[in-house]
């Protein structure tokens, strides 16, 4: 499997998935060798038959464009030829490995890792699984079309893919692969990890000072909808001042937001608490009275799901993948400011909905574990594999 | 071997979008969504109302032997009016033809039998009676909401009047015994109790269309055949009149299987028609059945569940009741009938949380993104309301 990221060198759901999955799939009796670049950190296999093998340095994370420009200036062409470099090393590197150890499939994610994969599995003679976590337009609100050309390729010629929602399946159709071969997988959520008790400490109760807490969880760019969220404030705080509005998370758009809260006349009431490491998240999903995920295209959210565990009431955007599995959460469209207003001052204000929310949300997220990512998972192998013997014959 | 069919005819009264923070001087009128409400009626008329009056007009013509009844609950009859005349126009031609029985009901399709103080209960009851005594003349036979059914509910018609009263005929009321007989209420004089054969009625409600059922197709033949195969002193197929056209469209044969139904039982020489009313005075009661619990013929519980199953259907339904003593007070009609349309049993089951296969019946019939969207409107326009009543005390 070709990677990215893994904790704790992680900047999105794509190092969730690959930490989580890969376990997942240990359990299920399958061996793993995990590429990614070399990190500089201490990485850790989490189970016997999954080996990490590191092959190229970088430090660049793809996922924090600042803008257009910056992201220009600071890797810009940089980063093309980075990832070039990681093909190319991971392509060799998988091919001399498999003189060893021998592979049946080759698993890829998104476009950073796809054609490593692929030219390692045409050399090699052996499927290409290509997981979606999301495409370009998802990410940034200005295309590169090299990464829209490398993801089309992947489209087209993957043996089998999976999507980790029906959204993310559209969007994959859309760049040409055929509906026959994609196959939708959905995330899962470490229920345990976020479930366990947390109780607040003085500091968290003086952090909320006795008012409601609203919660904001990811990469402050235009499609997670921050912008969205802090319009909803103002008017959730015209009608119920004692609340505040926590946003965790850092990227391009931060100087917008704080100048936006300062000009609404609302930075009062809206905390910026920057990129927050996972312990300290999940004490403000406890602290959190609702969770909001106001995301204009969202191939998945797995936030929602952490929330869910902590047993926080979610309002997730009806544009996200997880919108299409999780039942104990409110929807609203992303544009709906009025609505989702509404929707955050009603859980505030009636404890037997918040009650009920928290209740159903903790079992709905119980059931939503990665064995099943990993079964599901392990069947798109199979079918890859019984497929691609077919064609030998 | 009698045959009774009996089908409930009923409209919700939907509400209309009210925001938390609406300012309450307006109209209460503006709570219902009376567009919403046409819609729906004018659709549903002709989909299934007047075909399937019309149908049943023939029916009656034809077959001498054909018999037929019904309840409308006061909602119905009132939507009826305004938005599509023409079916309550057959349904006073059924009433004339003598051979079609309209039992009573609650006006409101209400859950006022589960009121502390039983006489808003009773109150509906006699409203519904004055509103069906426009067409047709009293029924002797009484079916509350949804069937709910209790010794203490018979208990309360019995004192009314009522010689039978309909409720579902549920195996861990009956043991061993038969749904096809008669039998008294625990705690009751002589009113007798008409148990619905759920296998029998859900064939036609629910499965008539399912390709998975292994006796799909069903034909009137096939059906007459069962029912001339039970042993028993009565049949009770009680449904939704909406099974026909609405939830099994016209083109499944749902209609051509109600056109050849009378004829197909008339061939069995030991099986005849007859109306809840006729079977009462007819067979004797064959047993006693107890009944502590409140049941009714909703979801895989049979119980109050649907309505009243979590808390924020109880603490809803509860604030509701608990308006009643200003209400009354009030001495304001148009208070008065806004409390009871807000006690429309359709709100309560819009709330309903429960998992597997019935959240997926419940929404089916619900107008709502989600039950805490349904639970939200309602409160908001419930709170709304309590404010009126305490300027209008």
């Amino acid at each position: 499997m070709l990677g990215w990221e893994f904790p704790p060198f992680m900047s999105g759901g794509l190092g969730v998935h690959c930490f989580e999955l890969t376990r997942a799939l240990c359990r299920l009796g399958v061996r793993i060798d995990f590429y990614m670049p070399v990190s500089g950190q201490k990485v850790e296999s989490s189970c016997p038959s999954i080996r990490i093998i590191e092959v190229a340095k970088t430090e660049l994370r793809p996922y924090l464009f600042f803008s257009k420009a910056s992201q220009k200036a600071s890797y810009g062409e940089n980063l093309i030829s980075a990832v070039r470099e990681y093909w190319k090393k991971c392509e060799e590197a998988v091919v001399e490995c498999a003189r060893e150890e021998k592979y049946d499939l080759v698993h890829t994610h998104d476009w950073l890792t796809y054609k490593a994969g692929a030219e390692a599995s045409r050399r090699l003679r052996m499927p290409l699984v290509q997981t979606f976590h999301s495409t370009e337009f998802d990410r940034t609100s200005w295309p590169w079309d090299y990464i829209l050309g490398v993801e089309r390729e992947a489209a087209e010629k993957a043996d089998l893919i999976i999507a980790v929602s029906n959204r993310m399946k559209e969007q994959v159709m859309r760049l040409g692969a055929p509906k026959e071969k994609i196959r939708v997988v959905y995330n899962g959520v470490d229920y345990a990890r976020f479930s366990c008790p947390q109780t607040l400490g003085k500091a968290e109760q003086n952090f909320k000072g006795g008012k409601k807490l609203v919660l904001f969880l990811g990469r402050l760019t235009e499609q997670k909808g921050p912008v969205q969220f802090l319009h909803a404030a103002k008017k959730v705080l015209s009608a119920n001042p004692d609340v505040i509005f926590v946003i965790v998370g850092k990227g391009e758009l931060l100087p917008l937001l704080i100048n936006m809260s300062i000009s609404l006349g609302i930075s009062q009431n809206v905390r910026f608490l920057g990129f927050v490491p996972e312990e300290e998240q999940k004490k403000i999903y406890k602290m959190a009275d609702v969770f909001v995920m106001p995301s204009t295209s969202e191939p998945f959210g797995i936030t929602a799901l952490e929330a869910m565990s902590s047993g926080v009431p979610v309002i997730i955007s009806k544009t996200s993948g997880v919108a299409e599995i999780a039942k104990a959460a409110i929807k609203v469209d992303f544009w709906d400011i009025d609505k989702m207003a509404d929707r955050i001052l009603a859980v505030l204000k009636y404890q037997p909905l918040a009650a009920t929310m928290s209740k159903l949300a903790e079992r709905e997220a119980s059931s939503f574990g990665w064995e099943k990512t990993a079964e599901k998972t392990l069947e798109v192998y199979k079918e890859a594999l019984s497929k691609h013997a077919e064609r030998k014959l | 071997m009698h045959i009774c069919i009996y089908f409930q005819v009923h409209q919700p009264l939907r509400l209309a979008n009210f925001s938390i923070t609406k300012d309450y001087d307006e109209d209460m009128e503006s709570y219902f969504d009376s567009q919403l409400n046409r819609r729906i009626m004018e659709k549903v008329a002709q989909k299934c109302y007047l075909p399937a009056n019309r149908l049943m007009l023939e029916l009656l013509e034809k077959n001498p032997g054909f018999k037929v009844s019904y309840s409308l609950t006061g909602v119905f009859i009132e939507q009826c009016k305004m938005f599509a005349p023409e079916v309550m126009q057959t349904f006073a031609e059924l009433a004339k033809t003598g051979r079609a029985e309209f039992l009573s009901e609650t006006y409101y399709h209400s859950l006022s039998c589960l009121f502390e103080d039983k006489e808003e209960f009773i109150s509906q009851i006699e409203l519904h009676s004055k509103a069906i005594s426009e067409f047709a003349s009293p029924s002797k036979v009484f079916r509350n909401t949804e069937a709910m059914f209790s010794n203490e509910i018979a208990y309360l018609a019995e004192r009314l009047g009522y010689k039978g009263i309909l409720a579902e005929g549920l195996d861990h009321i009956l043991g061993w015994r038969s749904p096809n007989y008669l039998y008294t209420v625990s705690g009751c004089e002589s009113i007798k109790a008409l148990l619905r054969h759920y296998r029998l009625s859900d064939d036609v409600g629910y499965r008539f269309s399912a390709k998975w059922w292994s006796e799909y197709p069903l034909t009137a033949e096939k059906y007459a055949r069962w029912l001339s195969e039970l042993q028993g002193d009565c049949v009770n197929i009680f449904m939704d009149y909406e099974t026909f056209g609405e939830h099994h469209w016209e083109d499944t044969g749902i209609f051509e299987f109600l056109r050849h139904l009378p004829q197909e039982v008339q061939k069995h020489r030991h099986l005849a028609f007859s109306t809840p009313s006729e079977i009462v005075d007819k067979a004797p009661a064959r047993g006693e059945i107890d009944v502590p619990h409140t049941t009714s013929w909703a979801d895989m519980e049979r119980d109050t569940s649907a309505w009243l199953g979590n808390d924020m259907q109880k603490s809803s339904f509860a604030f509701l009741e608990s308006l009643g003593k200003k209400v009354k007070q009030t001495g304001d009609k148009d208070i008065i009938r806004v409390w009871r349309m807000l006690q429309n049993s359709d709100h309560f089951y819009y709330m309903c949380t429960k998992s597997l296969s019935d959240q997926d019946v419940h929404n089916y019939f619900s107008p709502y993104d989600s039950p805490f969207d349904a639970y939200i409107n309602y409160m908001n326009i419930l709170q709304d309301f309590a404010k009126k009543v305490e300027q209008r005390l």
